[in-house]
């Protein structure tokens, strides 16, 4: 069954669709997901990492069946990349192709700058799309500057890119726009206001434990339980680097591939390295002692 | 949900009226948002009260921060169980906001009434001659009497924004070339038929400075604090990228409420919002809370740290140690200034300051605007 986000009237055909799909999503999100599918707003996500916004954006794009643009920002990130880019290696070569041709130098200058000599970047895809409206998904926006962010605003209320040798891109079908942020910086407030918010926050134990169920439908119940309690317990207690659920995947990956069917205190001992990211987070757990925090989480 | 009884016109009044109330308050509900709503509501999404709610939500909030505003202002509007839903939520909101001032020294310095600061500045300015600066200079802040404290503050600002503007100007210098910049190459070489004969190169960009500062407002910095607050309000206002905190016994963020307010409107609120302002300082708890709930996002961006305090602990032995160490392994550089160094005689024994000091990488003097002004040289080499 195909799905078609002009048509559905609920939220219901979107978790449904979702879930099928392997991500699990609580009414919340779907209602926001809903309004972004039907209002054409861009959608803010912020929360902390690890905890499955960038999927979120992955999973859209299956589940409408269509191109997922990932624009990945950092420090830096100019417009030159982030746009477009004349292929300058090609250019350098047309012109000594063209050499020997009569042909006029206004002539030779528009044929450099035509649309064969342009490499487009992820802004100019995702509006240049011909079939149907793309996902656009501009991650850990809070990595660029000011400077980026105001341009961004532009082009996410006119969907459309100047350039000057080539004239005016306005997209035939606007994307739907998913950003992230990690709040390492506070975003602006122009760029706030334009969009939709939702915070994610840590998934609740049951959540947690149908999210790995889900993904690993031949997990130990018991194994899935444990894990999910401790992982809990830990996000509970103040440490450096707070698990994600990607880490939560990642242990029970790992916990399986070694063939654990409980989780004991030599399992935990071997893999905590999965869990905790930082030597003073895996020290002080070290110290409280895992059969006692085993003991506690469950 | 009391308003789903009423007709859909009676509905969709509600949620303009609930966008009014909530723009009133401080969230971001303005026309677009309003309009979204309704589209929302058209779209026949509403008979659901979770996803009533979640809509609006994401709509009107615009940062987490909004989110625990937004459930207060949801529940007083929608699921209030008298009639007069308005009025009484008027009431519950103005009751919140009417909490009782406090004043200090603090609150005087920075507010005095207008003629009577008008007149004094009439006197600085018929004492003023470069001796009466180069005097304030030197002054320690906590001497300053009340007369040189206006003129204080000018001078002070001329000098902090003639340095700031600097510091903004100022280029590393670029020994190699930057890479080459292919699309002006390019360009250029048009003119010689397609010749790259000429080069050109781009620098780097250059990097901007990121600051975190955490600013002691506890009793035994209250002279200090004033003129501190000032510094750290003139950095915030010319650098884009500065976070700034207080803390005595407990840590507030104050980013915003600088950006947003005055200096003026900043000072006053303060003295309303910080329960423990002139109070004892417990340091290291203080840290502690902006590792675990600050750092990590603030940090993540090679920021530096500035700690403006006299190193004057109450809290528990080794807190401190364990904190600054954690911080000085996040942050890019830290400084620690310390009114106190500039008093002849001083030495770093206190508790508190001596756990510090191993961690520290550039520890400064505070006490007067010259102290402060050799900061430029810090923040330059930053």
């Amino acid at each position: 069954m195909k799905f078609n986000a002009d048509q559905i009237t609920g939220i219901q055909p979107i978790i449904a669709g979702l879930e099928r799909l392997g991500y699990i999503l609580d009414q919340e999100l779907a209602t926001v997901v809903f309004l972004l599918l039907k209002l054409r707003k861009p959608l803010l996500v912020e929360g902390n990492a690890g905890i499955g916004k960038t999927e979120l954006a992955n999973m859209l794009a299956r589940l409408l069946d269509t191109q997922l643009i990932r624009l990945q920002c950092y420090e830096g990130l100019d417009v030159n990349s982030a746009v477009y880019e004349w292929n300058y290696q090609k250019q350098l070569l047309g012109i000594r192709i063209q050499e020997g041709s009569n042909r006029s130098e206004e002539e030779k200058e528009r044929h450099i700058f035509s649309e064969e000599y342009l490499l487009k970047r992820p802004l100019l895809q995702s509006i240049s799309a011909i079939d149907q409206a793309p996902v656009l998904l501009i991650d850990e926006i809070d990595r660029t500057d000011e400077e980026f962010e105001a341009f961004l605003l532009e082009l996410l209320s006119e969907f459309q890119i100047t350039i000057p040798e080539l004239g005016t891109v306005k997209a035939r079908y606007i994307p739907y726009v998913v950003l992230t942020s990690n709040r390492t910086r506070e975003l602006s407030d122009a760029l706030r206001r334009r969009c939709l918010y939702h915070w994610v926050d840590y998934p609740s134990a049951s959540k947690e434990l149908a999210i790995v169920q889900k993904r690993f439908p031949d997990i130990e119940k018991k194994l899935a339980a444990q894990l999910v309690s401790f992982i809990q317990y830990l996000r509970a207690k103040k440490l450096q680097k707070t698990p994600g659920v990607s880490e939560t995947l990642d242990w029970a990956l790992s916990l399986m591939a070694l063939g654990y069917r409980t989780l004991d205190v030599e399992a935990v001992e071997r893999t905590l390295g999965c869990v905790l990211k930082s030597a003073d987070d895996i020290r002080s757990v070290k110290e409280e002692g895992i059969a006692s925090v085993l003991a506690g989480a469950s | 949900m009391k308003k789903t009884a009423q007709i859909e016109t009676g509905l969709t009044d509600a949620i303009v009226g609930f966008a009014q109330f909530a723009r009133r308050r401080g969230l971001n509900a303005g026309m677009e948002e309003t309009f979204s709503a309704l589209k929302t509501f058209d779209l026949g999404l509403f008979s659901d009260m979770p996803v009533f709610y979640y809509s609006l939500k994401s709509l009107f909030c615009t940062r987490r921060e909004d989110i625990p505003l937004f459930d207060e202002l949801f529940k007083i509007y929608w699921l209030s169980e008298e009639d007069n839903v308005r009025r009484r939520s008027e009431q519950k909101i103005s009751g919140i906001q009417n909490i009782p001032q406090r004043h200090n020294s603090l609150m005087f310095w920075g507010m005095k009434n207008k003629e009577e600061r008008d007149a004094e500045e009439y006197d600085s300015r018929t004492t003023t001659g470069a001796n009466t600066v180069a005097r304030l200079q030197k002054t320690d802040f906590s001497r300053v009497s009340e007369m040189d404290a206006t003129l204080l503050e000018t001078l002070a600002e001329k000098l902090w924004r003639e340095m700031l503007r600097r510091l903004r100007r100022r280029r590393k210098k670029n020994a190699r070339r930057g890479q080459v910049d292919l699309r002006r190459t390019l360009r250029a070489s048009l003119q010689q038929g397609g010749e790259p004969v000429y080069l050109r190169f781009k620098n780097k960009k250059p990097r901007k400075l990121r600051l975190v500062l955490l600013l002691d407002v506890s009793g035994s910095m209250d002279k200090y604090s004033f003129f501190l607050l000032r510094f750290v309000w003139a950095l915030q206002s010319h650098f884009e990228q500065v976070e700034s905190f207080i803390f005595s016994t407990r840590l507030h963020r104050i980013t915003e409420l600088l950006k947003t307010g005055g200096l003026e409107k900043t000072l006053r609120l303060l003295s309303e919002r910080t329960e423990d302002w002139s109070s004892g300082t417990r340091i290291g708890e203080c840290l502690k809370t902006f590792n675990e709930e600050h750092a990590r996002h603030i940090l993540a961006r090679s920021a530096c740290t500035i700690v403006l305090s006299d190193g004057l602990d109450t809290g528990e032995a080794g807190v401190l140690a364990s904190e600054v160490q954690k911080l000085r392994r996040r942050t890019k550089r830290l400084a620690w200034l310390n009114p106190l160094k500039g008093t002849a005689g001083y030495a770093p024994t206190a508790r508190g300051m001596s756990e510090a000091l191993p961690f520290v990488d550039h520890f400064h003097a505070a006490h007067n605007l010259e102290s402060l002004m050799e900061l430029e040289e810090l923040l330059a080499s930053i």
